[in-house]
């Protein structure tokens, strides 16, 4: 089980993950816009951040500017999660630090269970690496 | 005698006279228009220049252009003598278009389109003339253009996402089990939702590249790492048909590359999605990078059902799609390779393929490894 932010603001999408993500057995929170999520990180500690790129108030690409500055929870790994296919967006988050990123409207619930569950034994196995490291 | 009738024979006109008619059509050009002596000294400059730079014509006459004139990239960045365009035009005693920006006398950055050709005298170069025009508006239009396109691109997915995630919800159970009809119906609503999603990025792009929209921005990358990069977001689409997607490098030379990522990208993605859709159950498809000295060239190998023979010469065509394929396979606009043809003769490359008919198709594209103009591309 992790513990996951998910940030999206069409509300319809942002419930169906939570119920995806909850059903696998996962921690969820819920963000509606960059700001939001930000809000959120004061007292949730993810280990995953599902997050849009095209959002109100704050979109993805700024979530991403100012969480860095802040310093809080920097091994959440960030999964972009947009429909804005091969565009300089997707490039930029990839340049502040995201993990992956996956277009919406081509991935079926079950594709994002895999790939969040790949995602964190990716990272479970970067903290298994660096533990032996030392 | 009115203005039109019984026009002199050149031959007829004075020395004098001659000189006066070039002199008048160089001043009446709308565009801005400079010209340089062999050694690149301004020797006339029209009205437009003066008004497009800021320097008047005693300011600019005598003095050496590229000093005078500098020119800048779009991220500010001085451009060398050599990559001016006409010094190129000089040098190479050919016509040379470009867009380039210019420093004003005010210091403030004007994009413009520029045309620099030399001056030819029995063969040997004199100088060389350049016309450029302002296309500070055209630019802002591209960039809202992309813009809408971008966002429009968005819009249109986000409902279409809500209603595959819950039809896909709805066949997983999340609301309880259903029988194989009521599953059958879900299945033909995620089709059509793949299908529509399918159209939608396809449009898109394809408006992206007639419009002119697309921005090319060569960069050093690697091509190999590319191809990983596809086949690792394109695994869960091959593993749903049991078909095996791998990516490897054939040769020792190097694969970095100076090109635009997000184009390359797009286009290995295409053809790759292309190979998989087109491949039977159980099938392969690899991609393989090979570096040669030049070029690198990228195949998409696919163990599917082939081109016919008879349809190979219209494959690159706009909606064209093969009768084999038609009867097996109904999803499809025929858009694809016509966009993927388009973005590689944006980066200057070449797209080829060799399909023998249910034994596969090998489709190939070469990326030069000379420096590639950045800009926005345009399909005639």
């Amino acid at each position: 089980m992790a513990k996951i932010l998910v940030v999206e603001d069409d509300q319809d999408l942002n419930r169906a993950y939570g119920i995806i993500l909850r059903h696998e057995g996962h921690d969820v929170v819920a963000a509606f816009d960059g700001q939001e999520a930000l809000d959120k990180l004061a007292d949730f500690t993810p280990d995953l951040i599902l997050l849009d790129l095209l959002m109100p108030v704050m979109g993805g690409l700024e979530f991403l500017q100012q969480w860095s500055g802040t310093k809080k929870n920097p091994h959440a790994k960030v999964l972009i999660f947009t429909n804005m296919e091969n565009s300089p967006e997707v490039a930029e988050a990839y340049k502040l630090g995201a993990h992956r990123c996956i277009i919406k409207s081509w991935t079926a619930p079950h594709n994002l269970a895999k790939v969040i569950s790949d995602s964190l034994d990716g990272k479970a196995s970067v903290i298994r690496q660096k533990q032996a490291a030392k | 005698m009115s203005q039109f009738d019984d026009p002199s024979p050149k031959s007829q006109l004075t020395a004098h006279e001659q000189r006066a008619e070039a002199e008048a059509l160089f001043t009446s050009i709308g565009d801005g228009a400079i010209s340089t002596d062999e050694f690149g000294r301004i020797t006339r400059v029209n009205p437009a220049a003066q008004e497009l730079l800021g320097y008047s014509e005693e300011e600019l006459i005598g003095t050496w252009f590229p000093k005078k004139i500098v020119a800048v990239t779009a991220e500010d960045k001085p451009i060398t003598l050599i990559d001016r365009p006409i010094t190129k035009a000089f040098l190479t005693g050919k016509p040379i278009a470009e867009k380039t920006y210019y420093r004003r006398k005010n210091g403030q950055k004007i994009a413009l389109s520029v045309n620099a050709s030399p001056i030819l005298l029995n063969g040997k170069p004199l100088g060389a003339i350049e016309v450029f025009r302002d296309i500070t508006l055209e630019q802002e239009i591209d960039r809202m253009k992309s813009e809408f396109i971008s966002l429009a691109s968005h819009q249109l997915r986000t409902p279409l996402s809500a209603i595959k995630t819950y039809t896909h919800m709805l066949y997983d159970g999340y609301s309880g089990k259903l029988n194989q009809s009521q599953k059958k119906s879900l299945n033909t609503i995620i089709s059509a939702s793949d299908r529509m999603n399918e159209l939608i990025s396809t449009l898109l792009n394809i408006t992206r590249m007639e419009s002119g929209t697309i921005g090319v921005t060569p960069k050093l990358l690697r091509i190999d790492k590319i191809a990983e990069e596809v086949v690792k977001e394109l695994s869960l689409t091959a593993s749903s048909k049991s078909v095996k997607l791998s990516a490897g490098t054939k040769g020792h030379r190097s694969t970095s590359i100076k090109t635009d990522a997000l184009i390359v990208k797009e286009i290995i993605t295409n053809l790759a999605s292309n190979a998989i859709k087109y491949t039977p159950e159980s099938g392969s498809v690899s991609l393989v990078v090979r570096p040669q000295a030049a070029s690198i060239i990228i195949d998409i190998v696919d163990s599917g059902w082939g081109i016919p023979k008879d349809s190979q010469d219209q494959v690159f065509s706009k909606f064209f799609r093969a009768h084999n394929i038609v009867k097996r396979e109904t999803t499809g606009t025929g858009l694809g390779l016509y966009l993927v043809k388009g973005l590689v003769d944006a980066l200057g490359g070449r797209i080829w393929f060799v399909s023998d008919e249910e034994k596969g198709t090998t489709f190939s594209f070469s990326l030069p490894r000379r420096d590639i103009s950045s800009g926005r591309i345009k399909r005639d």
